[in-house]
């Protein structure tokens, strides 16, 4: 559930009223018409900056990117590169993914026991635990153990929280909330609820609206 | 040249090169093209892709690139004729060629430059040895010395083709000298080389080793390999001893990979490929049919049962009344049969099936299977991606099904595969009632040494059998029926000649020659010598285009010569 602070505003303020979007973003206007969407694959495109580990087959020396350095690379020895790299190699088959922590079937499970028990969201394996699965099991689906059930758990952990996302946004807009504040959302998960909450509280707004 | 490291002198040249791949319309090919394109995806290395119908295509797709490209891999032609005299090439261009298609030209053996081999060298090949074939130019410098040779014809002399290099004025000269070198100068070892076809290792094994050495073999690549070799059988071109053999090798690298990555706490995901080794039964596409229409449509058993007599019919009958299997359940999908009867069908079906005859009715081979619904026998790849290739739609071109064809060997394409399916069945089908037809209204006649059927224009599915694989398909299993249903003791020893309308309109025809239905037979195929002298003797136009000297097209005339049986009969002499 979402813990929040009641305010209700006076009419004559309504043309200020914004509604803080949960942790991680500035606030916003609702009532202005901007494109406020993220399409998901960009959000799996900032997923893939994640790092992973890797045993690479191949031996390279350091490379200088950009974005950062990455280290000699020698053969059987685990290195931690990005996700986008990891998965350019293991599609050359120039290496082998070592699947992360997190993605194991016992804490798995608890989490998602955990998500079932608690009203608020409980912390998460990974901000991109989703994504991170989706790819990791499309594409090294034979370097991860127990890959279904991976698969089949990070769903339930996924549907859980998307459900009791759903009934607090619920009730934010039935009670007419102005203020609310979530912990431990991801980025995917914001975006799912982001243009159907922001449309519905500008809706909301021009009806309070129009009323007066 | 033959290569000795295939990494080394193949691999790691084309490394950092641009590369043409030419590829022959075979099951076989465009498995080793797969793989080979694997490869250069995980290595980035640039290739252009150009399927080739046959040896004119193959001539027009090399002038089209020689001047941008200096490497081309060619896959299942090019082996067997004289590349460098047919293509007049430049000094700078190099071929790697892996063909199934034996015997190697000599010249294609002993060009060290330009010309590489990627076949195994100890095959056996039969190759003469270098010396006698060719004499050295060596000695040329000490004959002229001996006033008796000076006269003396330029028979069989030759020059070392790395030692044209060494002195490049000369190797004009050469050129002519050998052109003017007809082929009844070649020595006896040579004609009696030259006068068969064979099928040998196939082309994706090949590819398939390389990426072993590379350490790069995936269970795809491992599934094309198996699918190569299971379209060598089906199509009838390898003996069924290499084909056992060639089985054993395959299970060894199936192993390799099923331990790799199976134990009991690790299991894998439903999504990933595992092959099987099966012994499986011999009924085509049964797990994508109905088991009656299976059986009626295999060649093996329609012809055991000879189902296209009404004692056929009710043999097959009790057949079916033996194993207990009710009609209705064998004539629904295979899919939706009862559990109890799909369980143990295998044993139940072998062991009915010894008392009718047909005592090889399981066969050694793989299966796939990947997700929940997606099981595949290795020979259902095969006429599937055969019907691809050869489908007779009017706005495809033949790139366009080669491409089609190529696309159903990966896994993502699962409905183009269906589809494949789909058009296999109707093949087979057709297969059969052509079958069924031409023996029952007696249109296979004796010709003295061969055995000859012609296909008429209004024949249903003619079509159809305007390519040469489906042909060779049908020729072989009409030569099975036609053997089983015959009483006359001589015919069952004749090869089958078989004629299709190709082209209507140009009143072109294709024809195939198969060789004597026999237990033991070693696959030689006689035919291409035979037909070229026919075609000379006729004076008709004919076009010896397919790789595969077999087969042949050639116009409506070719078929009246007397003279034709002349020469057949005696290129058939054993």
């Amino acid at each position: 559930m979402v813990s929040f602070v009641t305010a209700r505003p006076a009419p004559q303020a309504a043309g200020t009223v914004c509604s803080a979007v949960p942790v991680g973003r500035k606030f916003l206007n609702t009532h202005t018409k901007k494109q406020t969407d993220m399409d998901p694959s960009e959000v799996e495109f900032l997923a893939e900056k994640e790092m992973v580990k890797i045993i690479p087959n191949f031996s390279l020396d350091k490379v200088f990117l950009i974005g950062g350095d990455l280290g000699p690379f020698n053969p059987g020895l685990p290195i931690d590169v990005p996700v986008w790299l990891a998965l350019n190699l293991k599609q050359r088959q120039k290496c082998r993914i070592i699947p992360p922590e997190w993605m194991d079937v016992e804490k798995l499970e608890e989490m998602r026991d955990l998500e079932r028990k608690e009203d608020m969201f409980t912390p998460v394996p990974s901000p991109y635990y989703m994504e991170l699965t989706k790819l990791l099991l499309n594409h090294a689906s034979d370097n991860i153990p127990k890959a279904d059930e991976i698969r089949t758990l990070v769903k339930d952990i996924w549907d859980t929280r998307i459900a009791k996302l759903r009934l607090s946004a619920d009730s934010f807009i039935s009670q007419q909330e102005a203020y609310a504040k979530l912990d431990n959302l991801t980025l995917m998960e914001i975006n799912t609820i982001r243009a159907f909450l922001l449309d519905t509280l500008n809706c909301m707004y021009k009806l309070r609206s129009n009323v007066q | 040249m033959f290569i000795a490291d295939i990494r080394k002198d193949f691999y790691e040249v084309v490394a950092n090169q641009r590369v043409v791949l030419l590829v022959a319309p075979d099951i076989d090919a465009l498995c080793a093209c797969k793989i080979l394109q694997a490869l250069f995806h995980c290595d980035q290395i640039q290739y252009t892709l150009v399927p080739v119908t046959g040896w004119q295509d193959l001539g027009t797709a090399f002038l089209e690139h020689k001047e941008q490209f200096r490497y081309f891999v060619l896959i299942n032609c090019g082996a067997n004729v004289d590349l460098l005299e047919m293509l007049q090439p430049d000094d700078d261009s190099i071929f790697f060629i892996c063909d199934t298609h034996r015997p190697v030209d000599v010249v294609n053996v002993y060009n060290d430059t330009q010309i590489k081999l990627l076949i195994k060298q100890d095959d056996d090949l039969g190759v003469p040895s270098y010396d006698d074939i060719f004499r050295d130019e060596d000695e040329e410098g000490e004959d002229s010395g001996n006033e008796s040779d000076e006269g003396s014809e330029p028979s069989g002399k030759r020059r070392r083709f790395d030692e044209v290099r060494i002195k490049p004025s000369r190797s004009k000269r050469e050129w002519e000298a050998r052109s003017n070198i007809g082929t009844l100068m070649l020595p006896e070892i040579l004609n009696e080389l030259l006068n068969f076809h064979l099928f040998s290792c196939q082309a994706a094994m090949m590819f398939f080793e390389l990426a072993w050495v590379l350490t790069k073999d995936t269970k795809d690549m491992l599934w094309w390999a198996i699918i190569g070799l299971t379209d060598q059988w089906v199509h009838d071109k390898i003996t069924n001893m290499k084909y056992v053999t060639d089985i054993a090798t395959m299970q060894r690298h199936v192993s390799r990979h099923n331990h790799r990555n199976e134990d009991e706490e690790n299991s894998l995901s439903i999504d990933c490929m595992r092959i099987s080794f099966e012994y499986d039964l011999r009924l085509t596409l049964y797990q994508h049919w109905s088991l009656y229409e299976s059986i009626c449509n295999s060649c093996y058993t329609s012809c055991s049962f000879k189902l296209w007599t009404l004692n056929g019919q009710k043999k097959l009958q009790e057949f079916l009344a033996d194993m207990g299997l009710p009609l209705k359940q064998v004539r629904q999908k295979f899919n939706s049969m009862d559990m109890s009867i799909k369980e143990n069908l295998r044993d139940v079906i072998e062991e009915s099936s010894n008392k009718y005859g047909m005592k090889d009715i399981r066969i050694q081979t793989f299966g796939v299977h990947f997700g929940f619904k997606n099981r595949f026998l290795a020979s259902d790849m095969v006429h599937a991606t055969a019907a691809l290739l050869e489908s007779a739609e009017k706005d495809d071109s033949e790139t366009d099904t080669f491409i089609k064809a190529l696309d159903a060997l990966s896994r993502s394409n699962i409905d183009r595969l269906h589809s494949g399916i789909e058009l296999a069945k109707k093949k087979l089908i057709a297969i059969q009632q052509t079958v069924a037809s031409c023996i029952c209204t007696n249109l296979i006649l004796s010709q003295g040494p061969f055995l000859y059927c012609y296909l008429m224009e209004g024949t249903p599915d003619v079509k159809l059998f305007s390519k040469p694989m489906a042909l060779t398909l049908l020729c072989k299993y009409l030569l099975k029926a036609f053997v089983l249903s015959t009483r006359n003791k001589r015919c069952k020893l004749l090869p089958l000649v078989i004629a299709a309308p190709k082209d209507v309109e140009k009143g072109t025809v294709i024809v195939v020659g198969i060789p004597p239905e026999s237990e033991t037979s070693d696959k030689k195929n006689f035919f291409g010598r035979a037909f070229e002298k026919a075609a000379e003797s006729t004076s008709s136009r004919t076009l010896h285009d397919h790789f595969d000297t077999s087969t042949n097209n050639a116009e409506n005339r070719f078929l009246d010569g007397k003279l034709f049986l002349k020469y057949t009969e005696r290129e058939h002499c054993e």
